[in-house]
């Protein structure tokens, strides 16, 4: 399980987390610092619904 | 003789969270027991160290917005965590020691409401080991 930063607290945002040995991690979850990435919206799925505009476009 | 004044510069973590601009103190206690190793023939008590009793208190302003002191806290209650500790956010270095409790045990969460103001809680973490680090 993959785990992204979102909250600057506790480091870059975006980044990828990696706890040390002895961190809950499941605090860090339930405390909104933590964001599991396979729960997270895809950010591919945002450029699947551009993709027919970009295709119009460029027929225009 | 030469002395460490820490204004605002100190650095906390809980739980690998920066709490430093919710924190407004900071005691840290590093202590080992001492037993008695003195025999027949000695003429003066001598000790050897035991187990470490390690503790880190720090008070700091209840704040219940996000991903601050309560979202960092709530669930560390009945567990155990690190909590970290620097004279200031420079580089750790040998006059710059980074002190890190390493399995701290959080046995309660005490909110101190007063009228007209802060909010603020005070919490220990237990036991654990503590250990600086100079890199």
């Amino acid at each position: 399980m993959a785990l992204r930063i979102i909250s600057e607290r506790l480091g870059e945002l975006g980044a990828i987390y990696e706890p040390q040995e002895g961190i809950n991690v499941e605090a860090l979850i339930a405390g909104g610092f933590l964001e599991d990435t396979h729960t997270a919206p895809a950010k591919s799925a945002k450029n699947k619904t551009k993709a027919p505009d970009a295709a119009n476009t460029t027929q225009e | 003789m030469a002395t460490s004044t820490y204004l605002s510069n100190p650095v906390v973590t809980v739980n690998a969270v920066d709490l430093s601009d919710q924190c407004s103190g900071a005691t840290v206690n590093q202590t080992f027991a001492q037993l008695s190793n003195t025999a027949f023939g000695d003429t003066a008590m001598k000790y050897t160290a035991g187990l470490q009793e390690n503790s880190i208190t720090l008070d700091l302003f209840w704040s219940t917005a996000a991903t601050e002191t309560y979202a960092t806290l709530k669930a560390l209650v009945g567990t155990t965590t690190n909590v970290t500790i620097k004279g200031t956010s420079g580089a750790t270095s040998a006059t710059n020691p980074l002190g890190t409790l390493t399995g701290g045990f959080l046995a309660e969460l005490p909110v101190v409401y007063t009228v007209g103001e802060l909010a603020t809680c005070s919490v220990t973490f237990n036991g654990g080991t503590f250990a600086y680090s100079e890199s």
